[in-house]
């Protein structure tokens, strides 16, 4: 087969990996992470340009590096080739082979803020217009120090507070270790985020179940859903995650 | 004289020194408390709002101001409460269990107590029995439960259920909020408003709490 793959930079390792071992014969185009923090429709409309500019003539199907992220994928359509995505909530179940893996993970172990070689070493580089407006919509990205410059001394320490106290409520970081790292960098790194914050650290082993099956073609049902020409990815609120939802053009 | 028009631009500009300070000035001079509340305050956090949905303020605008308001309000809270006023409604606000996002949760909790609203906040990865308990004690009408995650969504479900197991539903009204929910997600679970932000979800509190109490 011919596809395509649209995928998030943040597991731009992990997927040129199982890329370079598939069977078929894929073209991959991947996005900025910074569309995750534009969140919920911008993210789609950004997802949608991509699909809608694919040749359909060329490709068999679009294979998404994504997961439902946030509702970043919710109401993506197909167009005239179907879609394929993994049911998961986000790059942290990707990362770890399963949904179910993920879900047990998250329920055992609450506060946990996650870490990979994408999470590391790719930024938010949207353009400077785009960038610009997601920091001023959330207030999110902004360093003490800009937040002062806009907001006054007072104000700006205050925001910057604000904006970041939901990571006073982390107990620890989970680094997802893939095998694909070069060395010790991004562990180093992530140890020193977690020693910085007062986190707790702990590795462990990512899976790359989900990235494999995707792009080897192996769409079971359990784990993938794909949406055919004439629907659209719809959340379905259990443990499916995603579901089909009819979208006429 | 104090100047109160001073107080509703302080609110408007999120300036927490000058809201205090004017507020301080006006109580001084005896200035009636609900007054300064309903003819100055609300009326800024109202344009505030506005201008929040018109996306002339964000998230940091509307902080500052939330801010601005808990400060003069804080002054005013004791002489509310000497001159026996009735808050607009009783509101139990949380993040649901294993959620730990809380920004959006204490924007609508500040505005919720911006707009006359008595709140009990009780912060993030709120596991639903303790919303069940805060609502008894209390004696709350309106529970607004917030999650930033699809994968914590679910809780949503569970605290509305916990809610109807206790025998409180049918005396609460239920809203649910944050990035990932949907009005579509609201109905499925059964509860009874979506508040799409923060200005939204104070005036769904409020017609809400106008509805039921005409209803009885």
């Amino acid at each position: 087969m011919r596809l395509k793959l649209i995928g998030c930079e943040v597991i731009l390792r992990e997927l040129s990996f199982v890329l370079s071992r598939s069977p078929h014969t894929i073209d991959a185009e991947f996005l900025p992470k910074g569309l995750h923090d534009l969140g919920g429709s911008k993210m789609r409309d950004r997802l949608q340009e991509v699909v809608d500019a694919t040749d359909p003539q060329r490709y068999e199907a679009i294979l998404l590096g994504y997961a439902l992220c946030g509702n970043g994928a919710l109401g993506l359509r197909a167009r005239a080739i179907p879609l394929v995505i993994p049911r998961a909530h986000d790059c942290i179940a990707l990362l770890m082979g399963s949904r179910r893996r993920y879900q047990e993970y998250f329920d055992a172990n609450p506060g946990v803020y996650f870490r990979s070689t994408g999470w590391l070493e790719r930024g938010r580089d949207l353009d400077q217009t785009t960038m610009q407006q997601t920091r001023s919509l959330t207030g999110a990205g902004y360093a003490l120090q800009e937040l002062v410059d806009k907001y006054g001394e007072e104000n700006g320490r205050y925001l910057f507070e604000q904006l970041h106290t939901y990571r006073r409520h982390y107990q620890q970081l989970t680094y997802i270790e893939t095998g694909l790292e070069p060395d010790g960098r991004f562990e180093e790194d992530a140890r020193r985020e977690a020693q910085e914050h007062g986190w707790r650290f702990t590795k462990i082993l990512g899976d790359f179940q989900l990235f494999e099956r995707l792009v080897d073609g192996d769409w079971d049902p359990d784990h993938f859903l794909v949406v055919p020409p004439g629907y659209a990815i719809g959340v379905s609120y259990d443990e499916q995650i995603v579901r089909l939802e009819e979208a006429p053009e | 004289m104090a100047d109160l028009q001073k107080l509703y631009e302080a609110v408007l500009n999120g300036d927490n020194k000058t809201a205090v300070a004017v507020t301080k000035e006006a109580l001084a001079e005896n200035a009636d408390p609900i007054e300064l509340i309903q003819k100055y305050m609300i009326p800024a956090m109202a344009e505030v709002g506005k201008r929040f949905e018109c996306e002339e303020y964000f998230v940091p605008e509307l902080l500052l101001s939330a801010r601005a308001m808990k400060g003069a309000l804080e002054l005013l809270r004791p002489l509310l409460a000497e001159k026996g006023a009735e808050p607009t409604g009783r509101v139990v606000i949380g993040t649901v269990k294993g959620d730990l996002h809380d920004i959006g949760k204490n924007l609508v909790a500040s505005l919720l107590e911006g707009g006359g609203f008595e709140v009990t906040d009780l912060g993030a990865d709120v596991p639903p029995e303790k919303f069940v308990e805060a609502v008894q004690l209390r004696n709350a009408n309106v529970v607004c439960l917030s999650a930033l995650l699809t994968v914590t969504m679910p809780a949503m479900r569970t605290t509305i259920e916990a809610l109807k197991n206790a025998g409180l539903r049918d005396r609460v009204k239920v809203l649910v909020g944050g990035a990932p929910v949907t009005p579509q997600f609201a109905k499925e679970i059964g509860a009874d408003g979506y508040g799409e932000n923060a200005s939204v979800a104070v005036n769904l509190a409020r017609d809400m709490v106008k509805a039921s109490s005409h209803a009885c």
